[in-house]
C-alpha cells in the first residue's frame, strides 16, 4: 500500500525509441486513481511507464517510485509472447518445442493463489492452465497479463488499456474487481475510449506531445467537462486514396463467391477450437463476426488467409481456387487486405511508415520487391490522410502502438482488395481515430470494389453497410 | 567402414568440384516451381527443417507428406504430432516412398546411412532423393542406385527462420547442387531450383555449389572459426579476466554475450565495420593481437582443413559413432565442468559499445578465426563465395546459439560433425595460445584500454585500416551482402 505521494518533478525522460516525454510536474498522492488520456502517440503509455522506473532520466527529479508494481500493457505483452519466442528452442534444437504453460506464466508473479484461481474462472481461462502461453489467442494472453498483474501483490497498479480485446463478460468482470480492490490499491489506467473510464477514478492526466498538458479532479466537474470535451474532438472530411490503376490483380468470376467453407473444424490433439462449421461470403455482403475470447474467430480467419495449416485439410474455397489443389499462398494473399494484432506482433521489421504501406500491394511483412512510382504516390496520399507525411522515412518500429496500427489498417487498405479483412482493427486506437477508421471503413463498404469481414467486441462500434453477422459463440449465421 | 567418396576422384576431378559455386540471380529463376508442380514430395524426419521446409513448399502449391518409422507414428510421437496438427498426411516407409518422386531426407548426418539404405529399395525409379547436406555422399561414399536423381537443397538459416522469412514474402539464403554421378535425366538442376523457389531461397540468394564444396567447406567452417575458435576464445579469455580479478559474473555475461554483439556488427558490414567499432587505439591493439595469433594458429587451420580433404577428419569421427560417441561424450562433460561454464552471467549492465571496448581481445579472435579460415579454404580450392558463407556468414549463428545457451548445450545442439570437429579444435588450440595468453592483460579483455588520450599515429592507423579493408573476405563480402541488401530492403 502506498504511504507516501508518488512525485515527478520536473521531470524529462527519453525511452528505448527515442520517444522524450518533457518537463513532467506530477503528484499522485495515495488514494488517488489516474486516467491519462490523449490522441495516439501522444505519451500516454510513457508516462505511465515512467512510474515503473522505465526510459532514462534525462534530467529532474522523482521520489518515492514503487517497488513493485502490476503492470497491464501491450507493450509488456508483446515482450512476454517475445520472451517465449525466443526460449522456443526450434532453430537451433531441431525439435519444435511446446513452450512454457500458462500455469507456470502466472506462478512466475503470483503471491496469491487462491486469487489467481478466482479471476482464471471470471475471465473463462481457468480450462488453459495448461497450455503453452504462446498458443493462446491474443485476448487470453491478455488475460493471463491481467491476472500476474493482479496477483503480484503490487503497490500500484498500472494498466494500459486493460479493456481491450476483452470480452463482455470478462470485461464485467474486471471492471468489478478493479472498483474492489481499489480501496487498496492505487490504480493509473491508460485509456483510449474515454467512455470505458471506470467511476472509481478520481483524477485525469491529459498528454500532449509528450507534455503533461491537463491535470483535473473530477470533482472540478467544470474543468472535467472542458477536457471531455477537447477529447471530442469533430472529423474531418474523408476520402480513400484511389487504387493503383495499374494493379495486374487477376478477374474473379462474379458468378461465385469469395469464400465458401463447408463443414470446417480447427482440432488439436487435445481441443476443438470449432467444427461443423459452414460459411459463405459472397461479394458485397459485408460481415460482423463476433463472438468470445478463445472461440476461434482469429484461427477462423487464418483458414480463409491461408496461415492456419489447417486449411489444407479442410473444404475450403477462396477466390476461385479449391485450397489444396496447388495453388500458393501468394495466390490467395493477392486478393486480401488485412489487419489484426497478431500481424502487429509479426511486423517487427525495421522498415519506413512509407513501406509499410507499400507492402501491402505486395501482402509482404517488409519491402522485398522494387515498387513503382504509382504505388509510392499511393502510399503518400495514405500517410497525409493520417497524417504522418512528415514521418514517411522514419522507421516503423520506434513509433507508438496506435500509429503502427493506423499503418497496418492503410497498409491492409491500399490496393482496395476484393476481401478487406478487419480483425479488431480499432485496438490501441484513440477516440477521434477510432472514429475515423470507422469512418473509412464505411467509406470502403459502400463503394463496391471490397467486401468487408469485420471482426469486434464493442457492440458501439456499429458499422453503416454491415447487415450480416456471424457469432461463433452462439454459432450458426443469422 | 565406408569409402570416401572425394578419395576416388582424380585431383583433377577433385579440383574441379571443390571449385564448383556460383551465385545465381534471380533472373534464372523464372521457371518457379513448375518442375515440381504435380509432383509428389516425402519428407523424411520432422523437426523443425523438415517441418518448416514443408510447410514453405505446400504454401507454395506443391504435393507434400511425411514418412516417419512405424514406431514413432504408433506412439504418436513428437514428430508425428507436428506433423498431422498442421495437416499433413503421415504414412509409413513403406506406404508413401514408393509413391514419391521426390524424397527429401531431412534427418541428422548421423542417420543417413540407415535412413538411406531403408528407403532406396522402396524408392520408385526414376525418382530424387534430396539431402540438406552431402555428408553421407562425399564422407561416407553412399552409392545411391543408378536411376534416381540425386540433388541437395540447404538453407543456410535454423528452421524456425526458413519458415518466418518464408511468411514475411522472402526467404533465407541456400545453397543448391546435383550429384552429377545421380543425373540420368538431366533434370537434376531444374528440381534443385524448384525446390529453391518453393522453400523461398530464391528471393535471398541461390549459390549453385557441388555436393563435395559443401561438405568440404561446412566442415572446415563449423569446426574451426563457428564452433572452435568461439569455445576456445570464451575458456581461455574467462580464465584470463578471473586471473586477472574482473568480476567472475560480470566476466562470465562479457563472453555470454559478447561474441554475439560483435558479430551482430560483422554480420552488417564484414570484419571492416567490426573492427570500425573500436576506438582508434582499440583497433590498432586488436589488429596487432589478431595478426600475432594468426601466426600461432595458421598451421592448425591449415592441418584441419587437410585433415578434411584427406578424409582422416570423417574417418576418425566415424570410429566414435561405431565406439558408440565414447570420446565426444567424454569432452562433453569435459565442457560443463570448466569455470565459465559453471559460472552464471552476473546481473550488471553491459552496453553494447562496452563489449566492444571491453572485449578487444575477442573482436581479435574473431577476426583472426574468420580470416584464417577463409585464407585456409580458398587456399584448398574452394570459392570464395563458399568460403564466405561457411566462416563470416555463419558465426553470428553461433554467437546467437552460445548467447542464449552457453557452451555445453551449444555443443549439444550443433550438428554431430560440427561438435567433433569442435573439440578437436579446442584441444589443440588452447595449449597452443598458451604462450601468447600469458602476453596479455585485462586491458584488452575485462576492463579496456583506460587511456587517457584517444590518440594514434595517421600513418599506422591508415596501415591498419588499409590491411583490414584489402582483406579477401571483405571484397566477395561486399558483393554477397550488396546482392542481399539489394533484395531485401528491410535493414
Amino acid at each position: 500500500m502506498l504511504t507516501n505521494p508518488i512525485e515527478l518533478i520536473n521531470l524529462t525522460v527519453e525511452f528505448d525509441q527515442g520517444f522524450i516525454c518533457k518537463n513532467i510536474n506530477w503528484k499522485v498522492e495515495p488514494g488517488q486513481h489516474w486516467l491519462i488520456c490523449g490522441s495516439n502517440g501522444s505519451g500516454k503509455s510513457a508516462l505511465a511507464a515512467i512510474l515503473s522506473s522505465t526510459g532514462s532520466i534525462l534530467s529532474g527529479e522523482t521520489s518515492n517510485l514503487p517497488d513493485r508494481v502490476g503492470i497491464v500493457s501491450f507493450e509488456a505483452q508483446a515482450e512476454l509472447i517475445e520472451a517465449e519466442r525466443r526460449k522456443d528452442d526450434a532453430d537451433i534444437l531441431d525439435v519444435i518445442s511446446e513452450g512454457t504453460p500458462v500455469s507456470e506464466i502466472i506462478d512466475d508473479v503470483c503471491c496469491d493463489q487462491p486469487l489467481a484461481k478466482r479471476l482464471s474462472q471470471l475471465f473463462g481461462i481457468d480450462h488453459l492452465t495448461d497450455r503453452a502461453f504462446r498458443k493462446l489467442s491474443t485476448g487470453e494472453s491478455r488475460k493471463v497479463m491481467l491476472i500476474r498483474a493482479l496477483t503480484s501483490n503490487p503497490e500500484l497498479l498500472i494498466l494500459d488499456e486493460p479493456f481491450e480485446g476483452l470480452d463482455v463478460n470478462s470485461l464485467a468482470a474486471l471492471q468489478e474487481h478493479l472498483t474492489e480492490i481499489s480501496a487498496k490499491i492505487p490504480v493509473i489506467l491508460v485509456l483510449n475510449r474515454i467512455d470505458q473510464c471506470p467511476q472509481f477514478v478520481s483524477h485525469v492526466a491529459y498528454m500532449e506531445t509528450g507534455e503533461l498538458a491537463h491535470q483535473v479532479a473530477r470533482e472540478n466537474s467544470a474543468d472535467y467537462d472542458q477536457l471531455m470535451q477537447l477529447l471530442h474532438l469533430k472529423q474531418d472530411d474523408l476520402t480513400v486514396p484511389p487504387a493503383d490503376p495499374q494493379s495486374t490483380l487477376p478477374e474473379l468470376d462474379r458468378t461465385q463467391p469469395l469464400v465458401r467453407l463447408t463443414n470446417t473444424q480447427i482440432k488439436y490433439t487435445d481441443t476443438i477450437i470449432f467444427d461443423q462449421l459452414d460459411w459463405t461470403i459472397n461479394r458485397g455482403e459485408h460481415w460482423q463476426l463476433t463472438g468470445p475470447n478463445g472461440s476461434g474467430k482469429t484461427a477462423l480467419l487464418s483458414l480463409i488467409i491461408g496461415d492456419h495449416p489447417q486449411c489444407y485439410v479442410n473444404d475450403i474455397y477462396v477466390f476461385g481456387f479449391q485450397r489444396g489443389s496447388g495453388e500458393s499462398i501468394w495466390q490467395i494473399k493477392q486478393f486480401i487486405g488485412y489487419v489484426s494484432t497478431a500481424l502487429q506482433w509479426e511486423y517487427t521489421v525495421g522498415t519506413s511508415l512509407r513501406n509499410v504501406i507499400i507492402s501491402g500491394f505486395y501482402d509482404s511483412i517488409g519491402l522485398y520487391s522494387k515498387y513503382t512510382d504509382a504505388e509510392r504516390d499511393i502510399a503518400n496520399q495514405w500517410l497525409v490522410l493520417l497524417g504522418m507525411k512528415d514521418r514517411a522515412d522514419d522507421p516503423f518500429n520506434r513509433q507508438s502502438y496506435g500509429d503502427q496500427r493506423l499503418l497496418l489498417i492503410a497498409r491492409a487498405m491500399v490496393k482496395h482488395p476484393p476481401l478487406l479483412i478487419l480483425d479488431e482493427p480499432c485496438l490501441g486506437l484513440d477516440d477521434m481515430n477510432r472514429q475515423r477508421v470507422l469512418s473509412l471503413i464505411e467509406i470502403i463498404c459502400a463503394s463496391s470494389e471490397s467486401t468487408v469481414l469485420y471482426v469486434n467486441h464493442h457492440a458501439e462500434d456499429k458499422i453503416n453497410g454491415i447487415d450480416h453477422y456471424l457469432d461463433l459463440g452462439e454459432r450458426g449465421p443469422y | 567402414m565406408s569409402n570416401n567418396y572425394f578419395n576416388t576422384l582424380s585431383l583433377r576431378e577433385q579440383l574441379e568440384q571443390l571449385g564448383k559455386c556460383r551465385f545465381m540471380h534471380l533472373d534464372e529463376f523464372t521457371d518457379g516451381t513448375s518442375a515440381l508442380k504435380g509432383k509428389k514430395m516425402v519428407v523424411i524426419g520432422c523437426g523443425a527443417q523438415g517441418l518448416n521446409q514443408g510447410l514453405n513448399l505446400r504454401d507454395s502449391g506443391l504435393d507434400v507428406s511425411y514418412t516417419l518409422r512405424a514406431q514413432a507414428i504408433a506412439e504418436k510421437r513428437q514428430s508425428w504430432k507436428n506433423a498431422t496438427e498442421n495437416g499433413f498426411t503421415v504414412g509409413t516407409y513403406e506406404e508413401l516412398i514408393p509413391t514419391a518422386d521426390v524424397v527429401l531426407n531431412l534427418t541428422p548426418d548421423k542417420q543417413h546411412t540407415a535412413v538411406v539404405n531403408t528407403v532406396m529399395p522402396l524408392m520408385k525409379k526414376g525418382a530424387c532423393l534430396s539431402y540438406s547436406h552431402g555428408f553421407n555422399i562425399v564422407e561416407e561414399g553412399m552409392k545411391i542406385r543408378d536411376d534416381l536423381t540425386v540433388i541437395m537443397v540447404a538453407p543456410k538459416c535454423p528452421g524456425s527462420e526458413v519458415r518466418a522469412e518464408y511468411v514475411r514474402g522472402f526467404g533465407v539464403p541456400t545453397l543448391i547442387a546435383v550429384h552429377e554421378n545421380n543425373d540420368p535425366n538431366g533434370e537434376g538442376l531444374a528440381l534443385a531450383k524448384a525446390y529453391a523457389v518453393g522453400t523461398g531461397g530464391h528471393k535471398a540468394g541461390v549459390l549453385m555449389s557441388s555436393f563435395i564444396a559443401e561438405v568440404k567447406s561446412d566442415l572446415m567452417g563449423e569446426q574451426t572459426i563457428l564452433c572452435g575458435m568461439l569455445q576456445t576464445g570464451s575458456l581461455l579469455c574467462f580464465d584470463k579476466m578471473i586471473e586477472e580479478g574482473v568480476d567472475a559474473g560480470y566476466a562470465s555475461k562479457l563472453i555470454q554475450y559478447g561474441w554475439e554483439t560483435v558479430t551482430e556488427a560483422l554480420k552488417y558490414g564484414g570484419v571492416t565495420n567490426m573492427m570500425d567499432r573500436l576506438s582508434n587505439p582499440a583497433k590498432i591493439k586488436a589488429f596487432d593481437l589478431c595478426e600475432e595469433m594468426k601466426d600461432i594458429m595458421r598451421t592448425l587451420y591449415h592441418k584441419h582443413q587437410d585433415d578434411i580433404m584427406t578424409g582422416t577428419f570423417s574417418a576418425t569421427m566415424m570410429a566414435d559413432w561405431a565406439n558408440d560417441d565414447k570420446e565426444l561424450l567424454g569432452w562433453r562433460a569435459d565442457t560443463a565442468e570448466t569455470a565459465y561454464e559453471k559460472t552464471p552471467a552476473g546481473d550488471v549492465e553491459i552496453s553494447e559499445q562496452e563489449y566492444f571496448d571491453n572485449g578487444i581481445l575477442m573482436v581479435a579472435m574473431v577476426k583472426a578465426g574468420v580470416e584464417l579460415a577463409f585464407e585456409t579454404m580458398t587456399s584448398a580450392g574452394i570459392i570464395a563465395d563458399s568460403a564466405y558463407y561457411e566462416s563470416l556468414h555463419e558465426t553470428p549463428l553461433i554467437a546467437n546459439t552460445i548467447a542464449r545457451k552457453k557452451l555445453y548445450e551449444m555443443n549439444s545442439t550443433i550438428s554431430d560433425t560440427a561438435e567433433y570437429g569442435c573439440y578437436l579444435y579446442n584441444h589443440a588450440c588452447v595449449p597452443l595460445l598458451g604462450d601468447f595468453m600469458k602476453k596479455v592483460h585485462s586491458d584488452v579483455i575485462g576492463k579496456g584500454l583506460q587511456l587517457d588520450d584517444n590518440g594514434v599515429d595517421n600513418a599506422r592507423l591508415i596501415e591498419v585500416n588499409e590491411a583490414i579493408r584489402n582483406h579477401p573476405v571483405e571484397a566477395i563480402g561486399a558483393t554477397l551482402r550488396g546482392y542481399m541488401s539489394d533484395m531485401k530492403k528491410i535493414v
